[in-house]
């Protein structure tokens, strides 16, 4: 194609197009990033000053400091020639086609033919934004719009215009895809695009429901929120965080540039309350608060807005919703009174509206499913939600009411707009034909494999399915991939099956995240009920298990995505090779509930950490420095800072985006088919007591600097036991067996305290640690 | 023959010797009872319960009571001959509120003491422990929930034993499923309420040994939601207090009639019909299960307490009788050649009963004093995780009381029937009033079915598991630490129905989550295994403490040789059951729950 991209210049250091300039950087691309000129010793001083705002992040923007060195930041008046060292620019200032065209035209001079060129706008149209532009610009030109954290955000809507080039095209989506780790979405050239279209619509519908119904907004939100697979925060509770004077921006917008017959110049509407409370600095979280507040004065108390007084009060217990309509869209729908009344307020216009988008603003359901999931991050979009509701009762519903039913609703008139068919997925086209869902080259979806057969084995806690070339994937199934021991069981199962008839093993799966650890409820039950030997043989069982995946004599690589904690951390290191989502937040974290890791985790760090080459030789660096990880339960804020730790060797590999984890990681284990032998056990040097007291020394200084809490000293020392080797002399080798018998000891040892208890309690119950 | 000895040695080992301070540490509010002191007040009582109640229980279960309508319309119930003075003489000397804090006029005994002697009067006279153990109820809810002024007007008298208290829960179509209940109660305007509405089974709701009667009264408030969530609590006298606080008008309530039972006779168990009944809210509009189980959860153990009662009764009963009766020969050769037969109690099969009922007893006995400390030191702990932990345990052990101890006292009068033989079935031989007597216990408070539910539904699963960390801890920590030494055999049966137990708890709690059924069939079995370990370990406990003594040379060589026995009995032909419950948990709910509705 030729349109490699190794250099990226992002103009405009607002939010956005900071955040994207991190996102660049993250990918490991240099990245340029300009704004406005200031008088004064400093003449970039804003994008400056941006760049420090994103070191500071919360969430972080940055996935390791090395990203954070690879922006550079500048002026338009001096450096905008500099935009000839960039691939690729992405212009991201203020929505005024006036400074965009003002721009655009200096640009024409300094960028290098081929170039690409893309705007971050979310409102104007491509034509527009071109007009009076060259022909070579208007081919190098495209809409590129990111959505807001940029970092943790997977949708990006792509629109080409007529004159567009195709590979260039082409070319800046499969670095969006593949670098910056984003979902792309083609889009038309439409108002809004996709996702902020049927967004600010469904978002209109949901308060302008609460309003007329006389809801209060916890109501709403107890409605509009899980039980639509729509974030918990609800409609109020989201608004309030992306800012209450958006709304009546995007009303702006919208109401301008759509057709007077379009369904949403019906509904848009501005609230007087809402009005008042903008002018008044209740702008939401970023502002007085919003239709939520957090009184201070009264003590920290949550207090939710009355809609029709506009007075606050303390936020009140939501009305209840039976758990069958928490779980099943239709008895959501059917329930009496004001919630189903505004279950349906919410969806079925907002349903109606998306399926009448279908070919305006993208060519297929699955691109606006997409859209919304990734964009506004529902659980489900709205043709599958139409799926789960059916079709024909959406339709037969607005029917009823008097409302217009989109062609594309009727389309699937007795049917589905998903299906599967002979193990393929496939979606409802606009031509009433069923469309194989295909995927994009690099792209292995576990989902998909589910859907096309049947696993190889499978049991309460595990699966492990075929996902061809002779590669395996072990899947955790339990409630947030809890890890118990029918999960070792079915490792034990899964390493006779692959030795026999396989080639290798993929520790993957698609839950929200990799996997929170061990089953802590199910431990503490046992604890509760003083079944020491039960747990004494879940340690033991799940030692063996990790360490018969290690020695296997196939290769073992564990993707990790999201959270991988404790037990979910320690199978990371017991494989051969890592495969990381970018977005990993991987750590031991035991200690924080009063444990220490027992699945092999410690010997495993403290040999990640002796084969660092930045550390100091000798047994101490390596055992302090696992120490200091382990005791304070550091958890890596993304798989690069995961590396910086040790969790992660060097070689490990980073994939950016989470569609191709799988894919990856099947490579890499393929790669390592060929003449594999399984690692040789270690024999570990261990400092032995003379160790342990430094350590413990560091102990006793956190704790009398109140940073340790008395029960935080007692699960220190114990950890401390097994990283020294327990009563190792420093010339005896300390075997890894060895090394998983102190952790045995001192996990038992632990457990038996009622202080370990009280912290698992409370971190199930509250979800917070227990500082005792 | 109703035999009856207060077994105040055994009585006072628990208390001194058994449970120490069961890790719940002292009690600085209960300093002030010394051995002695505990002593006396064990004695008074005994000789109460022996020479007042004891005489009375025969003679008011052959009369019962009478429901009279008099000319004017008004209806009365009288209690049997010789209740009035009995109830007399138990009220002036301060019986009624032995546990009731002073600020109220009680004597704040600690309960670990007021249990004893709650076992000795319902071993004496279950129908007569009724009267006074209402009012007790009542007043645990009172104090707990109800306005400072109710308190005012009313403690007082309750706690002296002059006013008495009942719980008027039951209506004919609604006794477990509470939710369903109509009773209403509307407010006049005044702070005041009506109540109307029809209550069955209402025990002590009319009587004549008291000057007025004070009726807590579930009912629904004109606003009330349906269900369990719109039940509120009313306070409702028989006579409204006048000026003076002493009683005034006759409130709108009438006893309609009185049941016809299978045994608790003298108790009597009334109709009441509340007519624009003036009545006062205790605690929060709709809450009022909240309040009555607070009531509620007192009297499940105290009803524990009378199958223990009757147990110790029974016990005592056939042993005298068996000591008496003589028939065949000892399989041994004869024993007793002077008579023409052996007595009884040379036979190994009678031996069986007195043996079982006598563990059962030593058992629960030691099993409520541990509960016992656990009231205790809820109320009165050291710090707030201890008033925890005690709280946890008496949720747990509540229903397993209840439930446990109810079985075990019928079986144990039912085995005094067996050891009388055809004579037990007499009504003159006086046991087969204690088979009568003890069946109710089994049912009221909540029936044992509903206990069994109470432990696999709500306690076992709480805080995950929280509330059986209290039982299973110690149990655990005592099976280790005893591995050795003189009771080394009955630790490591102990441990074998411990593992089970264990065993039952994880497979009932996972069974459970995903199908509510398969707890609910595993409910009353588990109850009965985690109670026969509870006994087990307490038995074994004692038989410790028994060892430790003689080998220290006691001079009560046979109180604790028998414990050793007794134990060792519990540990031979009773714990083993243990195996038999799990194996029976362990068959999940597919047998009982099979069979086609139709073809029962």
């Amino acid at each position: 194609m030729g349109h490699s991209i190794a250099k990226v210049c992002v103009l405009g250091a607002g939010t956005m197009g900071a955040g994207i300039a991190a996102q660049v950087a993250n990918a490991g691309v240099p990245v340029l990033l300009l704004d406005r000129t200031t008088d004064g010793p400093d003449r970039s001083i804003i994008a400056r000053s941006a760049l420090e705002r994103l070191g500071k992040a919360e969430p972080a923007a940055f996935m390791s400091k090395a990203a954070a060195r690879l922006v550079e930041v500048g002026n338009f008046d001096d450096d905008l020639g500099r935009v000839a060292e960039c691939d690729w620019v992405i212009e991201a200032i203020v929505e005024k086609i006036e400074a965009k065209h003002a721009l655009y035209a200096r640009l024409e001079d300094v960028r290098r033919a081929g170039t690409a060129v893309s705007s971050n706008t979310s409102t104007i149209p491509l034509e527009r934004l071109i007009e009076g532009r060259s022909e070579a610009f208007a081919q190098d030109f495209l809409i590129t719009h990111f959505f807001n954290p940029p970092r943790y955000m997977r949708l990006i809507e792509v629109v080409s215009g007529a004159r567009s080039n195709p590979d260039l095209v082409a070319a800046v989506s499969a670095f969006a895809d593949q670098r910056l780790g984003k979902s792309v979405v083609a889009c038309k050239d439409r108002p809004g695009f996709i996702a902020n279209r049927v967004g600010t619509f469904w978002l209109q519908s949901a308060v302008n429901a609460a309003f007329d119904l006389g809801l209060s907004v916890e109501d709403a939100d107890a409605i509009a929120g899980k039980p639509m697979g729509v974030p918990k925060t609800g409609i109020f509770g989201l608004v309030d965080l992306v800012g209450l004077d958006l709304m009546p921006y995007l009303k702006a917008s919208l109401t301008a540039s759509l057709p007077k017959d379009d369904p949403y110049q019906a509904i848009a509407r501005d609230e007087p309350l809402i009005l008042k409370m903008i002018a008044d600095g209740y702008t939401g979280r970023k502002g007085k608060g919003g239709f939520y507040r957090i009184n201070r004065e009264a003590g920290k108390v949550k207090e939710a807005i009355d809609l029709a007084t506009g007075t606050y009060a303390k936020a009140r217990k939501p009305m209840s919703i039976p758990a069958v309509a928490q779980k099943d869209l239709r008895a959501l729908l059917a329930l009496r009174g004001k919630a189903g009344a505004y279950a349906w307020a919410v969806l079925g216009p907002t349903l109606a509206y998306a399926a009448a988008l279908v070919g305006e603003v993208a060519d297929d359901v699955l691109a606006i499913d997409t859209a919304m999931k990734l964009g506004y991050n529902w659980k489900y979009g709205p043709f599958e939600l139409i799926d789960r509701i059916g079709a024909d009762e959406v339709a037969q519903r607005l029917e009823a009411e008097g409302h217009a039913v989109p062609p594309m609703l009727k389309l699937a008139a007795g049917r589905s707009f998903y299906r599967v068919e002979g193990g393929q997925r496939q979606f409802l086209g606009l031509d009433g034909e069923y469309h194989p869902v295909t995927r994009p080259e690099g792209v292995l979806l576990l989902e998909d494999v589910k859907a096309a057969s049947k696993p190889l084995l499978k049991n309460g806690s595990a699966a492990l399915w075929d996902i061809g070339d002779g590669v395996v994937c072990l899947e955790f199934t339990a409630k947030m991939n809890a890890l118990d021991g029918e999960v070792m069981t079915l490792i034990a199962q899964s390493i006779a099956l692959v030795q026999r008839h396989y080639k290798a093993l993929v520790v993957y799966n698609e839950g929200s995240h990799f996997s929170a650890g061990a089953n802590l409820g199910q431990a503490l039950f046992a604890l509760n009920i003083a079944a020491w030997g039960e747990v004494e043989k879940l340690v033991r069982g799940g030692q063996q298990a990790y360490k018969a995946l290690k020695y296997a004599p196939f290769p073992v690589v564990a993707a990790p995505f999201g959270m991988a904690l404790g037990g979910g951390c320690e199978i990371v290191l017991n494989s051969d090779a890592v495969q990381a989502h970018a977005e990993t937040y991987i750590g031991l974290v035991e200690c924080g509930v009063g444990l220490i890791p027992g699945w092999g985790g410690c010997g495993e760090l403290i040999q990640r950490l002796s084969e660092n080459p930045r550390l100091p030789k000798g047994p101490m660096p390596a055992v302090a420095k696992a120490f200091e990880t382990i005791s304070t339960a550091t958890v890596a804020k993304s798989a690069a800072q995961a590396q910086e730790i040790g969790f992660l060797r060097p070689s490990d590999g980073i994939t950016m985006n989470r569609d191709r984890l799988l894919a990856d990681a099947k490579a890499r284990a393929l790669a390592m088919v060929e003449g594999y032998t399984p690692p040789e056990r270690p024999l570990f040097r261990l400092p032995g007591a003379g160790g342990r007291a430094a350590l413990d020394l560091a102990v006793q200084d956190f704790a009398a600097k109140g940073l340790a809490t008395p029960y935080d000293t007692v699960v220190a020392g114990k950890l401390a036991h097994v990283l020294t080797g327990g009563d190792a002399d420093m010339a005896d080798g300390v075997s890894e067996a060895e090394l998983l018998a102190l952790e045995v000891e001192q996990f038992m040892a632990l457990v038996r305290d009622v202080r370990t208890v009280a912290r698992i309690e409370t971190m199930l119950a509250t979800g917070k640690p227990l500082r005792n | 023959m109703q035999i009856y000895k207060a077994p105040l040695r055994d009585m006072r080992f628990v208390l001194n010797e058994l449970h120490g301070d069961d890790g719940f540490g002292p009690l600085p509010a209960h300093e002030e009872f010394t051995p002695d002191l505990i002593d006396a007040v064990l004695e008074e009582a005994a000789k109460l319960c022996e020479d007042v109640l004891l005489p009375l229980n025969r003679s008011g279960d052959e009369e019962g009571c009478h429901w009279e309508r008099h000319a004017d319309g008004t209806t009365s119930v009288r209690t049997p001959e010789g209740f009035k003075a009995a109830y007399d003489q138990f009220t002036q000397s301060g019986w009624n509120a032995l546990v009731t804090p002073p600020e109220w006029g009680g004597q704040g005994l600690p309960e670990s003491l007021g249990k004893m002697v709650e076992e000795m009067i319902c071993a004496t006279n279950v129908s007569f422990s009724l009267y006074p153990g209402l009012t007790n109820g009542a007043i645990c809810a009172l104090t707990a929930y109800a306005s400072d002024e109710l308190k005012a007007a009313y403690l007082p008298k309750m706690v002296s034993g002059e006013w008495s208290g009942t719980m008027c829960l039951t209506e004919a179509h609604c006794g477990t499923d509470l939710g369903l209940l109509r009773t209403k109660a509307d407010p006049v305007g005044d702070g005041s309420y009506k109540v109307s509405g029809a209550k069955i089974f209402i025990s002590a709701g009319e009587q004549d040994l008291t000057s007025n009667i004070i009726h807590l009264v579930l009912a629904r408030l004109p606003d009330a939601p349906k269900g369990v969530k719109g039940i509120s609590l009313f306070l409702v006298p028989k006579f409204l207090p006048d000026a003076a606080g002493e009683p005034g008008a006759r409130n709108g309530v009438t006893c309609t009639a009185i049941e016809h039972k299978m045994g608790i006779k003298a108790s009597a168990t009334c109709q009441m019909q509340f007519e624009d009944s003036i009545g006062w809210l205790v605690g929060q509009p709709h809450r009022g299960l909240e309040a009555m189980f607070t009531m509620m959860n007192a009297e499940r153990v105290g009803v524990g307490i009378q199958g223990l009662g009757i147990g110790e009764a029974a016990y005592q009963s056939a042993v005298w009788y068996a000591r008496e009766r003589t028939q065949g020969r000892s399989l041994s050769g004869a024993k007793a050649p002077e008579k023409s037969a052996d007595p009884i109690i040379v036979h190994p099969d009678v031996r069986r009963m007195l043996m079982t009922m006598r563990a059962y007893n030593e058992g629960c006995r030691a099993l409520s004093g541990w509960v016992a400390r656990a009231l205790d030191a809820e109320k009165h702990g050291p710090d707030a995780e201890t008033r925890q932990r005690a709280e946890d345990f008496v949720a747990l052990m509540t229903p397993v009381v209840k439930a446990l101890f109810t079985d075990l006292g019928l079986e144990s009068a039912s085995l005094a029937v067996q050891t009388y033989g055809g004579h037990g079935f007499i009504r003159e031989s006086g046991v087969e009033q204690y088979m009568r007597d003890a069946r109710i216990a089994m049912i009221y408070e909540g029936t044992n079915g509903i206990q069994a539910l109470d432990l696999v539904g709500r306690k076992m699963g709480a805080h995950m598991g929280r509330l059986l960390r209290s039982f299973f801890h110690p149990v655990s920590a005592f099976i280790e630490g005893h591995a050795e030494g003189p009771i080394a055999p009955m630790v490591k049966g102990l441990g074998r129905a411990f593992e089970a137990l264990q065993g039952a708890s994880a497979l009932v709690a996972q069974r459970g989550l995903k199908d509510p059924e398969e707890a609910g069939a595993a409910a009353t079995d588990y109850l009965r295994l985690m109670g026969l370990v509870a006994m087990g370990y307490c038995l074994a406990k004692s038989a410790g403490i028994a060892a430790k003594a003689l080998a220290e040379g006691s001079d009560e060589k046979e109180f604790y040789t028998a414990k050793i026995q007794t134990a060792t009995f519990f540990f031979d032909r009773i714990l083993p059951q243990t195996a038999s419950l799990y194996l029976a948990i362990k068959a999940g709910k597919g047998s009982m729950m099979a069979l086609d509705e139709a073809a029962f």
